[in-house]
């Protein structure tokens, strides 16, 4: 049985059809929601910068700023990262 | 009138003996000929020296000439607090030329010889995080806010550690806290929504969002969790009215922006 050249080209038309709308199938499949899109750009705030140098008399006692800042309450005395500008 | 002026003479001596006896005596210089002293002295000197020159150049930024003082002091061994100092130092030297795993070693040897350093604690967080360690990132918080269950520092670190390492209850405790003592910190603020977020509290969430944006209405990542927190529960319209709003300020983060931008324009498309 031979196929007609009218019947060939409608069959790879077919397939090429069958093909794209597979295709778009897998890429809504695969596309992200808005929300999971947005949600994937939320991300904790920054840390804080790093303490500063100690001198050679140590964390011990009053002079140093560092260790100071390591247990305090507040978080100015702290140096933990500032508010974005108003 | 002579006795008036013995009186005076005896007087005015007195007070020279008085001021004169007001002199410490000098003390004898500390002499040794012993070679192990002399050897520990000329270490002390040395140690001393480099920490002044490791010090004033870290103080300049110039981290590249500070940690060669500090090596050689780390390798001199010198007793506490030079040798737990030392290691910090060092820490912070390779931390600023970008060498996070030597400067968590150097934090790490300052916390082996000093347990309580909180200092080191704090920076070994800072540079955990930046190389992406959140495993033991979370064992020195934890062992941080142990120590220090006050210190707004461990609760902020613990709490985006928490954050990274998707443990959103803890994260919500420690930032909870801190908001506690810290009522009109907007930062905290946000990251307890994220937290809430995370575990589906969307009206708490809501609320912290709105106070965050409320002490800082610049927060453009903060007005992006709201965005997105709204989109989330239904609310299109105003998620896309937030999302307009911090395209169009974005306070400087462009990446933001470009996002914010995206996300309105596909609430308006679908």
């Amino acid at each position: 049985m031979v196929m007609s050249r009218r019947s060939i080209g409608r069959f790879l038309f077919s397939g090429m059809l069958a093909l794209a709308a597979a295709g778009a199938a897998v890429a809504y499949a695969n596309a992200p929601s808005l929300d999971a899109r947005s949600a994937d750009a939320l991300i904790g705030s920054e840390p804080p910068a790093l303490l500063a140098p100690i001198t050679q008399a140590g964390r011990k006692g009053w002079e140093c700023k560092p260790e100071q800042a390591a247990a305090a309450a507040d978080r100015h005395a702290a140096m933990l990262p500032g508010d974005p500008s108003r | 009138m002579r006795f008036g002026c013995i009186a005076a003479a005896l007087l005015f001596a007195w007070f020279g003996v008085a001021r004169a006896q007001m002199y410490p005596t000098p003390r004898p210089v500390p002499r040794s000929t012993d070679a192990p002293t002399l050897h520990a002295q000329a270490v002390q000197r040395e140690v001393t020296e480099r920490f002044g020159i490791g010090l004033a150049a870290e103080n300049r930024n110039e981290w590249d000439r500070a940690a060669p003082e500090f090596e050689r002091i780390v390798a001199l061994k010198p007793p506490e607090p030079q040798g737990s100092t030392a290691h910090y130092d060092l820490g912070l030297a390779y931390a600023h030329l970008g060498r996070n795993d030597d400067a968590a070693a150097q934090f790490r040897a300052a916390i082996a010889l000093d347990p309580g350093f909180l200092a080191a604690m704090a920076n070994l967080i800072g540079v955990d995080l930046a190389r992406g360690n959140i495993k033991e990132a979370r064992a020195v918080a934890d062992g941080f806010l142990a120590i220090a269950p006050d210190s707004a520092r461990a609760l902020y670190s613990r709490g985006i550690v928490a954050l990274a390492g998707d443990d959103a209850r803890t994260a919500q405790n420690d930032f909870g806290r801190l908001i506690a003592s810290n009522p009109s910190y907007a930062v905290a603020h946000y990251d307890l929504g994220l937290a809430e977020m995370q575990l589906g509290r969307s009206d708490d969430a809501l609320r912290e969002f709105q106070t965050a944006l409320g002490l800082a209405p610049r927060y453009a990542r903060a007005r992006f969790a709201l965005a997105t927190l709204l989109l989330k529960t239904g609310r299109r319209a105003d998620a896309r009215v937030a999302f307009d709003e911090v395209a169009r300020d974005p306070n400087g983060d462009s990446a933001l922006a470009n996002l914010a931008g995206s996300m309105r324009d596909a609430i308006a498309i679908h």
